[in-house]
């Protein structure tokens, strides 16, 4: 069991949190800074998760002079898959969320005692990105497994949530289209085309999972009601053919009858609580490509090697602060590379790592391409 | 045989003569001066008869052989060409682009010695081979390429990358094991398939603790005598990313030429970047050596320790065993990865 103290003091900070989410649903001023609740996050982790002790002693950083959640250091995504990353005792976890295999074997594990905060902070974003306008209940079709067949995927359990929000009561089997590992096309299809045309719908799906909808429909329009919006998040890694961006966009756009703009890009990690969206559908001027944050995350482009901020308008790899990972890591460093621009930030795919220059092998060649968000 | 051993005669002359090529393959390689002098002590130039005998032998037969060299370690041309040479009547050789020094003094060398066998050739389409052998090192993207591009009938026996492991038993002497394995970390600045890039300590995780302590030291006092060359900025970037890793899991002990990590008892492997970087990891039981190489098992080339009696069971069977200090000379009996395809 964790000690009482910071048990309560987690509680605390679970509440400053869900204050953020809740302002900037109602439209309100936040509450407090970034960065004031950012810092506490790093002491309270610093106190009590002994790798970010480690940590921040290696680095030279003491948790209480911290000035700015900057100089806070950032978790690796790989720590996940070594060592403890939660301030809590591992019996009182309420999910545990794992990430996709790798061809090392090691799968990072991200552990919540409070889902809360996290379902908090998807649901608003989200549904500002993807379904503002939309008057529930909106019919969701999930191409991927419910949290109850997945119960370790972030995914599964994100897309059940919004399945939640926006179609209360909808039975799992007119929603969820991915079951026992099978893509059930044709009752994906019989769904579809069961739907209200006046009654916009949701669509979410990866990237992958839209290849196979794709080349199982073989070029049939299979038209989704008007008004309806397509969420695709993820690459393929390895588990379909790989499809420019652009061209994936384009060709579901006509599959399923929606305009591009419709088609929005999430991005979100197994060891986050929140994500970032394409604005397409909030914002006339928005491009695809360009994440939005929400006010309780920021990404920063960091050097890879110094991990200082990257120049403006420099390639760095993302840092990732999240507020609403209270229990974990507030701030987490990945491998995928982006670019800070205007409204936003550029994903711009995964840091290959170094190639070799012996016969040496690479790290990236080691672990191959089936890593990522479950 | 004769022709392989005349070959050894040319690497001979080479080595003698390495002086005056250091410099190139120090530019080439991003190894220091000093670590290009260790490196040569890898160039092979002596062989048993047994040894060579098992290099012909495994080398097969074919009328022409074409040699690919892309990414390896500087020294690593001597035995592509002696497996070529062994299997073919004729060679024809593409040197790493990056790095041709080393090849090119050697088949001015052979050429000298009146070998004409073995011929240079500076770029080749691989689609224009009608017979006979290719064999390529490199990257496993490297090789299926070249196996890709081949004609109906060429066969490709492809060298890919790989890392060493370093198992330290029960019994070891802690200072003398990590001075043994200093060595084999410290040569090629650790870009070799042979370099080891994990030591596994069998016992506590204070045991390890003591031998990361070591190593540390270890390393230290040889990068003042062989310093380490330049680091890119992706493998610094790699590098980066693992010490934050390791000092969050466990603790890192960072010197001015290296690092060694220390990673939780018998937790998922961590491999550590090249560049004179090594992830120390407690394991329990020889059991859990088994378990926790498994995954990685393909990739190991070598394994090095301080007892070979200890790691019979232990070690993936397709991968050389060697003493610890050693790691980077396996005898020259056939390829060093023993897992061509």
């Amino acid at each position: 069991m964790s000690a009482p103290s910071s048990h309560s003091e987690s509680e605390a900070l679970h509440a400053r949190a869900r204050t953020m989410v809740r302002a900037f649903e109602q439209g309100v001023a936040m509450p407090e800074s970034f960065d004031a609740l950012a810092i506490d996050l790093a002491r309270f982790q610093a106190k009590t998760i002994p790798g970010y002790a480690r940590l921040c002693a290696a680095r030279g950083v003491d948790p209480a002079r911290l000035v700015r959640a900057g100089d806070a250091p950032a978790v690796p995504t790989d720590a996940f898959k070594l060592a403890h990353v939660f301030a809590f005792d591992g019996a009182d976890a309420a999910v545990t969320f794992r990430t996709s295999g790798t061809t090392l074997g090691a799968r990072g594990v991200h552990l919540m005692r409070d889902v809360g905060t996290y379902d908090a902070a998807s649901l608003a974003f989200g549904q500002v990105m993807l379904a503002r306008g939309l008057a529930a209940p909106v019919p969701v079709v999930v191409i991927g497994p419910s949290a109850e067949e997945a119960p370790d995927s972030s995914l599964a359990h994100m897309c059940t949530l919004f399945a939640r929000a926006l179609a209360p009561g909808s039975p799992p089997g007119t929603t969820y289209f991915l079951r026992g590992g099978t893509f059930d096309v044709g009752g994906l299809r019989a769904r579809v085309k069961a739907l209200a045309p006046a009654c916009p719908a949701v669509v979410l799906a990866t990237s992958f999972a839209l290849v196979h909808l794709l080349d199982a429909l073989g070029g049939e329009v299979l038209a989704m009601p008007a008004g309806s919006r397509v969420m695709q998040t993820g690459g393929f890694k390895g588990k379909s053919r790989e499809v420019a961006a652009d061209q994936l966009r384009h060709d579901v756009a006509l599959a399923l009858g929606v305009p591009e703009r419709a088609i929005v890009g999430e991005y979100g990690m197994t060891e986050l609580s929140s994500q970032f969206w394409e604005a397409t559908l909030v914002d006339e001027g928005a491009r695809h490509g360009v994440y939005r944050s929400p006010p309780w995350a920021r990404v920063v482009a960091v050097d890879p090697e110094t991990l200082a901020p990257a120049p403006a308008g420099a390639i760095g790899i993302a840092r990732i602060e999240d507020l609403a990972n209270v229990d974990s890591a507030f701030a987490v460093i990945t491998q995928d590379r982006v670019r800070s621009v205007e409204g936003g930030f550029e994903l711009l795919g995964r840091a290959s790592g170094a190639p070799p220059r012996g016969c040496s092998i690479a790290l990236d060649e080691m672990l191959s391409s089936a890593e990522g968000r479950s | 045989m004769g022709d392989v051993r005349r070959l050894l005669e040319c690497a001979r002359t080479v080595h003698d003569a390495r002086a005056g090529i250091a410099p190139a393959i120090a530019a080439a390689s991003g190894l220091t001066v000093e670590g290009v002098e260790l490196g040569f002590a890898s160039l092979e130039r002596e062989a048993s008869d047994a040894e060579l005998r098992a290099l012909v032998v495994g080398a097969g037969d074919a009328p022409r052989v074409h040699v690919v060299l892309s990414a390896n370690v500087f020294v690593a041309p001597l035995r592509a060409i002696a497996l070529a040479r062994a299997a073919g009547g004729r060679v024809t050789v593409r040197p790493s682009p990056r790095d041709p020094t080393l090849t090119r003094a050697l088949l001015q060398a052979v050429a000298a010695a009146g070998d004409d066998a073995l011929a240079l050739v500076d770029e080749r389409d691989v689609s224009s081979i009608d017979s006979g052998e290719v064999h390529v090192y490199g990257r496993d993207a490297t090789i299926a390429a070249v196996r890709a591009r081949v004609r109906p009938g060429v066969v490709v026996r492809g060298h890919g990358s790989g890392m060493g492991v370093a198992l330290v038993s029960h019994g070891a002497r802690m200072d003398a094991a990590a001075d043994a394995l200093a060595l084999d970390v410290v040569a090629f600045d650790q870009r070799g398939c042979l370099s080891p890039r994990l030591a596994m300590v069998i016992g506590s995780a204070a045991r390890a603790e003591a031998f990361a302590e070591a190593l540390h030291a270890s390393l230290r006092a040889l990068g003042t005598r062989i310093p380490r060359g330049q680091l890119f900025a992706d493998e610094r970037a790699d590098a980066r990313r693992w010490r934050e890793t390791l000092a969050f899991a466990g603790r890192v002990w960072e010197g001015a030429d290296h690092a060694v990590g220390l990673a939780p008892e018998d937790s998922p492997l961590q491999v550590a970047p090249a560049g004179r970087h090594l992830t120390v990891i407690p394991v329990s039981s020889r059991d859990a050596v088994v378990a926790a190489l498994a995954p990685v098992a393909r990739f190991v080339v070598a394994v090095g320790t301080d007892d070979l009696g200890e790691i019979g069971s232990m070690a993936p069977a397709h991968a050389r065993r060697s003493l610890l200090g050693v790691m980077q000379r396996p005898p020259l009996d056939g390829p060093v990865d023993r897992r061509s395809a």
